[in-house]
C-alpha cells in the first residue's frame, strides 16, 4: 500500500495536470485505471493525482484515422465498431487480448501505452501501426512517432511534467490491413509472446510491411530483418516457415517464470507467422469482388 | 480526505485514506459481500460495479471512486425481495460455496443492463475472469439465462 498518501487531486483539463506536476514539495503518483498503482507500496508518494477526469475518454475519427483519448479504457478499444474494422481491426484484437473484461474496464490508453510492461499489448499493434504519442508538458504539446517513442522507455521520454494525452492511428493505416495474436496459457494471462503486423499490398504481393513482437524484452521490438524478408513477396507457406525462424533469431528472447528463452524464441516465430498469414487473409479477402 | 460517492443508491461520505484499496474499505464498513480472494486483480472475488461497469475493487484506490456510483451485492435485493438473478441463481443451483457469487451476480447485472437477451456465449464471456472452484459454470451461466427470461436447459 502507499503508506504515506495525504491527498488526492481531481483536475479537470490536461493543463491542471501539468500545472500540479510542476509543483516542487509534492510527490506525486498519477492514477488512471489504477491497475498497476494499486499494487505500488512507495512511501515517498504523498499526492494522487486522478486522470479520469479531463475529458480525454473519447474515441474519435480524425482525418481518416483514429484519436483514441488517454483515458479511453481498454474495453472501450476492444469493443469499437470503428476501431474493429481499421486496419483489418488489429487495435481492438490487443486491446480484447488484455487480462479479463473488468480489467479491461478500468485499464486505460494511457497507462497502458506509458507503464508498458513486457508482456503489453496494445502498445505491440501501435508499433506496427506507427501510431503517433500526443504530448502536453510545460512548453506545450508534441508529437512523437511510435518508433520514438518505443525505442526506450516511454516514463523516460515523457519529460518533467509532461502527460501523454492521446494516440493517434494514422490514415495511412486504413490503406492496408493487420493483424495482433497473443500467445499465454490462458486467455486471460499475460502474453509469453505477442505479434502485430500491418502489410500494404502492391504489385500483387507485399509492398510494405511493419512487423512487431511483443513478450520479449519490456518493449515491444520491431523485427526489421524480417520485414525486408516479405517485402515485394507473396506470404507463400515456405516464405512463412522462413519468416518464423528469421523472427526467432531476431528476437531479444529472455527466460522467465512463464517460459526458457529457447521456447519463447519459437513462439515469437509462431506469433509472426500467423499475423501474416491473417494479414494478408484480410487483404485478399478485400479484394475479391 | 472525504470521499463522497453513491453506494447502492444511496449518497455517502466518508472520511477515509485516499490510497486503501476500495476493497479494503468496503468491508471495514460493513459491505462483506465484497470477498477478499488473491488481492491482485487475478479472481473476480472483489468484483463491483463502478458506474455500471465490472471493476475490482482490489485494485480501486478509494480516492478513484470520488462521485462515482458504487454497486455491490447488498445493492441488488430491494424491498426484501431477492433480485430476479439472486434468485435464478438459487433456482438454478448455481451457489456452492458462495465466495464467488457476489461477483459473479454482479458481472451478470452488468452485462443483463446492457444485453437483457444473452446467448450463453455472451454470458461467459462476461463472466470471463471471476473463478469458481466449485460448480464448474454450468449452472451459473444457466442461472443468469434463467433470470434473462430464457429457458433453462
Amino acid at each position: 500500500m502507499l503508506a504515506n498518501v495525504e491527498t488526492c487531486h481531481y483536475p479537470h483539463s490536461p493543463e491542471q495536470v501539468v500545472q500540479l506536476l510542476q509543483g516542487k514539495h509534492q510527490r506525486i503518483l498519477l492514477l488512471a485505471g489504477g491497475t498497476t498503482a494499486s499494487l505500488s507500496s512507495d512511501e515517498k508518494i504523498t499526492d494522487l493525482v486522478d486522470l479520469t477526469r479531463l475529458g480525454l475518454e473519447g474515441i474519435e475519427a480524425s482525418d481518416g484515422g483514429w484519436r483514441l483519448g488517454a483515458t479511453a479504457r481498454l474495453q472501450q478499444l476492444a469493443s469499437h465498431p470503428g476501431l474493429r474494422r481499421y486496419a483489418g481491426g488489429l487495435v481492438a484484437e490487443a486491446a480484447a487480448a488484455v487480462g479479463s473484461r473488468p480489467i479491461r474496464n478500468m485499464a486505460t490508453v494511457g497507462g497502458n501505452a506509458v507503464q508498458v510492461f513486457r508482456w503489453s499489448d496494445p502498445p505491440v499493434a501501435y508499433l506496427a501501426l506507427g501510431a503517433e504519442f500526443e504530448l502536453l508538458g510545460p512548453r506545450g504539446q508534441r508529437l512523437l512517432g511510435a518508433d520514438e517513442f518505443y525505442r526506450r522507455h516511454p516514463r523516460r521520454q515523457l519529460e518533467r511534467a509532461e502527460i501523454l494525452t492521446a494516440v493517434l492511428l494514422p490514415a495511412a493505416g486504413a490503406a492496408g490491413r493487420g493483424a495482433f495474436i497473443k500467445l499465454s496459457r490462458t486467455s486471460f494471462d499475460l502474453a509469453m509472446a505477442s505479434a502485430a503486423v500491418w502489410l500494404q499490398a502492391g504489385g500483387g504481393g507485399i509492398e510494405r510491411a511493419r512487423l512487431v513482437v511483443g513478450g520479449m524484452r519490456t518493449l515491444p521490438f520491431r523485427c526489421r530483418d524480417a520485414e525486408r524478408l516479405l517485402a515485394g513477396k507473396k506470404p507463400t507457406p515456405t516464405l512463412l516457415e522462413r519468416l518464423a525462424q528469421r523472427v526467432a533469431e531476431e528476437v531479444p528472447a529472455t527466460a522467465d517464470v512463464r517460459t526458457s528463452e529457447s521456447y519463447r524464441r519459437r513462439l515469437a516465430g509462431v506469433a509472426a507467422r500467423r499475423v501474416v498469414r491473417t494479414a494478408w487473409e484480410r487483404l485478399s479477402l478485400e479484394k475479391q469482388p | 480526505m472525504k470521499l463522497s460517492f453513491e453506494l447502492n443508491g444511496r449518497p455517502v461520505e466518508w472520511e477515509v485514506e485516499p490510497a486503501q484499496s476500495l476493497l479494503e474499505l468496503l468491508r471495514q464498513r460493513g459491505l462483506k459481500s465484497v470477498k477478499w480472494g488473491c488481492g491482485q486483480g487475478d479472481c473476480g472475488s472483489c468484483t463491483v460495479l463502478v458506474d455500471g461497469q465490472t471493476m475490482r475493487s482490489c485494485l480501486l484506490l478509494a480516492a478513484q471512486v470520488q462521485g462515482r456510483s458504487v454497486t455491490t451485492a447488498e445493492g441488488l435485493a430491494a424491498g426484501g425481495r431477492l433480485h430476479p438473478l439472486q434468485q435464478s441463481f438459487l433456482e438454478a443451483g448455481a451457489v456452492q460455496c458462495g465466495y464467488c457469487t457476489p461477483g459473479m451476480l454482479l458481472a451478470a447485472k452488468s452485462l443483463l443492463d446492457e444485453i437483457p437477451q444473452p446467448d450463453a456465449d455472451q454470458v461467459a464471456e462476461a463472466l470471463d475472469g471471476n473463478l469458481c472452484r466449485c460448480t464448474g459454470y454450468k449452472k451459473i451461466i444457466e442461472a443468469v439465462l434463467l433470470a434473462a427470461g430464457g429457458q433453462s436447459t
